[in-house]
This record gives C-alpha cells, sequence and structure tokens, in this order.
C-alpha cells in the first residue's frame, strides 16, 4: 500500500490521488449504505414511528401486537426450536467428520472431504425436491421399506423436522470447513505430549482439543444461525403450513396479507434475537481478514 | 487418534463414506433417475420404463425457456454491473490511500451481521416504495448487494498478490501505467478474479430468495418456476429434468473451484 505503486494507476500528483481512491469505491460503498444500512435503519424507524390519525408518532404498537398475537409467537418459537435443534445436529455431525478429516491422511479421507463440501454446490432448491423423491409419500424410503415388506416412514415431509433435515443438510459443507480450519491450530506435538501422559481420546478431546477450537465452533454456529433463523426457501417448501418459521411467515405478510409494516416489525424483531451472532460472525471474519 | 488407526484398515474413514454417501448422493440419484423415466410407479423400486419423453415435454414448455432467458439474462447483468463497480474499486482498496480506507473496506461485511431473509423484507419496504417490487430492475438491485463482499474481497486478495517489483521493472523501462496494469497486473490477478465472476454468476442464477419476495410472479428465474412446480405440479418428472437443467452451472463451478474451495483461505473468509 505504498503510494509509489500507487502510481501505477494514477500517475498524478500526491494530492490529487486522494479522491481517485475514493471516488473508485464510491459506487459499492453508496449501495451498501443505500441498500444495507438505510433499510435497517428506516425498517426500525417506520415501525416505531406509526401514522396515526393525528399525524406520525412514537409507538410500539406493532411489537406489542407481535409479542400478544399467539400465532406470531407460535412462529417465533418454532424458529426457535429449528434454529437451537440445527445447531446441535450440526455440530454432532461435523465435529466427528472435522477431527476425523484432521487427523487421517487416508485415501479415504479425501473423499469423505470432497463428499462433505459437496452440498455446497447443490442449490437448496434441488435439495428440497431431491428431498421429497427420497422422504416424501412413496418416495424412495417407502419404496424399499415396502420392498422389504416393512411399513413406510412417517415421512418429515410439512413436518418441522422438514426443514431441521434440510438445512442441517445444507449447512454442512462450511460448519466442517470452518471446524477444520480451526482444528488447523491444533498442533501435533500438544495431542501426543497429552497422550505420553496417558490421556485416553476422550480426554485428548476435551482437554486439549476442544479449548482450542472454542472460537472456531462459535463461528461456525454463529454463521448457521444466522442463515437458519430467517431461512426462507427450505422451510417454505419443506415445512408445515401453520406454524411456519419467520421467513415465510415474513413474505407471507409482506406479497399475500400485503402488510409491509407488520412484515417490517417481524424482520426487526429477527433482526433483534440475530444480534449478538451477527456481530461476533462479523468480528471474527473482519478479524481474520486483517491479521 | 486416526492416525493410529489409518496404518491399517481406515474403518472409521469408511463408515463416514458409506454413510455420507447414502445421505448426500444418493438423494441427487433419485432426482437423477426420475429424470430420465418415463414411468415409474409405486411400489416397483426401479421405473418401469426408462426413456427421454419428460425431456421433450419440458423443453417444449414456454415458461421452462422463458424462465432459462430471464435466469440467464439476470445473472449476466448482475454480474456484468458487479465487476464494473467491484474491480475498480477493489483495484482501489489494494492499491490506493485513500481517507476511510479501513472501514469502507470492512462495511461490505455489513450484510452480514443480519439474517438475510430479514434484511431482504427491509430492503424490500424501501422497493414497496419505489414502485421496484416486480420489476426487473429491482431483482437486479437485490441481487448485485449480495455479490459487492465476494466480488471486493477477493479482486482485493488478487491485486495484492501480484508482484510489485514486476511491475516496477516494467515501469523502469518505460511502459506506461495502463501497459503495466494490461501487460503485468492483469494476467497476474486474472485467474483469481475469473474465479470470483464465476462465483457470482452462479450465485446469482441460483439466488431464490430476493427473486421470489421482490420479483414472483413478474419476474420468474429457473429457481422461482422450480418452486412453483414443487408446489403445483403433478408430473414428477417436470421437476426432475428442471433440476438436471438447473445444476449445470454448479457442475461447471464445481470443476473450477474445487481447489478454491479446498484451500484454507476460504474457510478463512467465512471467519473459520
Amino acid at each position: 500500500m505504498t503510494t509509489e505503486t500507487a502510481g501505477a494507476l494514477a500517475p498524478a500528483p500526491q494530492s490529487s490521488r486522494r479522491p481517485i481512491g475514493l471516488l473508485l469505491v464510491a459506487v459499492p460503498v453508496l449501495l451498501v449504505l443505500w441498500l444495507i444500512v438505510w433499510p435497517i435503519i428506516a425498517a426500525v424507524i417506520q415501525t416505531v414511528w406509526i401514522s396515526t390519525p393525528g399525524g406520525r408518532e412514537f409507538s410500539l404498537e406493532t411489537y406489542r401486537f407481535f409479542f400478544s398475537d399467539g400465532y406470531s409467537l407460535s412462529n417465533l418459537s418454532i424458529t426457535l426450536w429449528t434454529t437451537g435443534v440445527c445447531a446441535i445436529l450440526l455440530l454432532l455431525v461435523c465435529l466427528p467428520i472435522a477431527l476425523y478429516l484432521r487427523f487421517s491422511d487416508s485415501k479415504v479421507a479425501a473423499y469423505v472431504q470432497g463428499l462433505a463440501i459437496f452440498p455446497m454446490f447443490v442449490p437448496s432448491i434441488i435439495l428440497s425436491f431431491a428431498f421429497i423423491r427420497v422422504l416424501g409419500p412413496n418416495g424412495t424410503v417407502d419404496l424399499l421399506l415396502n420392498a422389504m415388506s416393512l411399513s413406510k416412514i412417517r415421512s418429515p415431509y410439512l413436518t418441522p423436522w422438514g426443514p431441521v433435515i434440510g438445512l442441517v443438510w445444507d449447512n454442512i459443507p462450511l460448519t466442517v470447513l470452518i471446524l477444520l480450519s480451526g482444528l488447523g491450530a491444533v498442533s501435533n506435538q500438544s495431542i501426543e505430549a497429552a497422550r505420553d501422559v496417558g490421556a485416553g481420546r476422550f480426554a485428548v478431546l476435551w482437554h486439549i482439543i476442544l479449548p482450542r477450537i472454542t472460537n472456531s465452533i462459535l463461528v461456525a454456529i454463529s454463521f448457521a444461525v444466522l442463515g437458519i433463523f430467517s431461512a426462507f426457501t427450505l422451510p417454505y417448501v419443506l415445512g408445515p403450513a401453520a406454524p411456519e418459521m419467520m421467513g415465510p411467515f415474513m413474505q407471507r405478510t409482506f406479497r399475500e396479507l400485503l402488510d409491509p409494516t407488520t412484515a417490517i416489525t417481524q424482520a426487526v424483531i429477527t433482526f433483534g434475537f440475530c444480534i449478538v451472532f451477527g456481530l461476533f460472525y462479523v468480528r471474527s471474519v473482519a478479524k481474520n481478514r486483517a491479521a | 487418534m486416526a492416525t493410529m488407526v489409518a496404518r491399517r484398515i481406515d474403518w472409521t474413514g469408511i463408515v463416514f463414506a458409506v454413510v455420507l454417501t447414502l445421505l448426500i448422493v444418493f438423494p441427487l440419484i433419485v432426482v437423477g433417475t426420475w429424470a430420465f423415466t418415463n414411468v415409474w410407479r409405486y411400489p416397483s423400486v426401479i421405473p418401469q420404463e426408462f426413456g427421454l419423453r419428460f425431456w421433450n415435454q419440458t423443453l417444449a414448455r414456454a415458461d421452462v425457456w422463458s424462465s432459462i432467458s430471464t435466469s440467464l439474462i439476470l445473472a449476466t447483468t448482475v454480474t456484468g454491473l458487479s465487476a464494473l463497480i467491484c474491480l475498480p474499486a477493489a483495484y482501489a482498496f489494494a492499491r490506493l490511500e485513500f481517507p476511510g480506507r479501513n472501514i469502507l473496506f470492512f462495511s461490505f461485511l455489513a450484510g452480514h451481521a443480519f439474517p438475510k431473509f430479514g434484511l431482504l423484507v427491509a430492503i424490500a419496504g424501501i422497493f414497496l416504495q419505489l414502485n421496484l417490487i416486480g420489476t426487473f430492475w429491482g431483482v437486479v438491485l437485490i441481487q448485485l448487494v449480495g455479490t459487492l463482499l465476494f466480488m471486493i474481497w477477493i479482486p482485493v486478495a488478487a491485486f495484492q498478490a501480484v508482484d510489485r517489483r514486476m511491475e516496477e521493472a516494467a515501469r523502469d523501462v518505460g511502459a506506461s501505467p495502463f501497459r503495466v496494469f494490461w501487460s503485468i497486473t492483469l494476467p497476474q490477478a486474472g485467474p483469481t478474479i475469473a474465479a470470483a465472476i464465476l462465483l457470482s454468476f452462479v450465485g446469482t442464477f441460483y439466488e431464490t430468495e430476493g427473486a421470489w419476495l421482490i420479483g414472483a410472479p413478474q419476474v420468474r428465474t429457473l429457481p422461482v418456476l422450480m418452486i412453483s412446480f414443487i408446489n403445483n405440479q403433478p408430473v414428477i418428472q417436470y421437476g426432475a429434468v428442471l433440476s438436471v437443467i438447473l445444476w449445470v452451472p454448479s457442475f461447471i463451478a464445481l470443476m473450477f473451484a474445487r481447489r478454491v474451495v479446498n484451500s484454507g483461505s476460504f474457510a478463512r473468509g467465512f471467519g473459520g
């Protein structure tokens, strides 16, 4: 970032370099201000500064409605339930995969890694279709069970478990990659040293590995929570019609009930529930990038 | 742990490989099979008749063709605009000194601190006042915002990785700044920038939530059409054929992006 190399683009005298840099970044920065920062501020203003017969005034009416409406609250609680269950399942599924990949160098490991990353290349809409064909009524699992003269499954399609399965599937790649990247910081020597003094596998995992990857686990969970809490496509296609998760709920309120103020209130409430995860996630990414 | 096991047969790995194959590859094979099936009635385990009949029928549908062209035009427009505004900005962030450089660079993270669909709803509130709901340019704008972070951060890393000594050497022998950029900087940063452009094209092509919230039903992209096939189309094969067509860009991305994705820097970009 020396000013000499800056001259490769603009061989102008030093004083005029500054505006050129700002000019080049202006359009994307203005887009962020207009389409990210401003909508968030406007959303908060619009939902607490409501127009009444006597002009606009401060009121928390839309929020009071949300938190006293049984249907809204059951949508919120199904969202919290789905997010929590998905986060736990993701850790239970991805931590063993990441641990295996970190400490194995066999040929099978390369195949396992390829498979774990593969869902990244399957758009969630194709995943939804595949889910219905496999686990839906008369799907492939039913076919196979029937062929073995067993009874059909109780299909998770259109139940709260439908979005859970889809969202876990969808989030496996990045969770594994983030955990694996954290495990890279655990040195082989520290593990061997612990084993030399007689620590068992579980003790090594609990006392040596987990404390060192706590931050990566938190980053992976934050990323998953941000994606899952307001997920739209998978809950919309695979989930029950009622109660619905916040994503489909907001979409329906906005486009079908034509009630933007209520929809934006719901959006602000999702911001509130995710703010801790969001700030933590952004801080970690920024720290990594700056390093 | 597993290093001990790996010397013998890697049973842990084999268990993972079998389970993941069943859970990840098998559902997609089922979809692929449906696409090439003429007749598959319950309770037969394999289709009664294979064939391409439904490819002809799916490709004869006007809504399929119009959404393919909508998706391609949309993804090309968004990627083109994104490259046009982001690449010069990336160059400035990598090479020029200006006030607020750091804070502006990290401002692109702002969107990632919020749950995505909630943010889309907040943006839709703004678009409602501007009459952008249900319009092509409304969808372009919302998808453009989604590409900014990738299209700036990846090229910045690419420009920073260019060997400065070669640029200086070229200038010492009298090359013009433009010549230096064209002959030295661009060829070195090019492959990474191309990967960023490919990622943003593929990402835009599959973007469903913004297109559904802002565009549908007037602007119907392939993923949006796919949602209506899943919800309302009794003929299973239409959805299966569309899934196979829809997956082609992803397959191309898979071929090119494997190295990028497997490298540690990719996970670090997500905060890992």
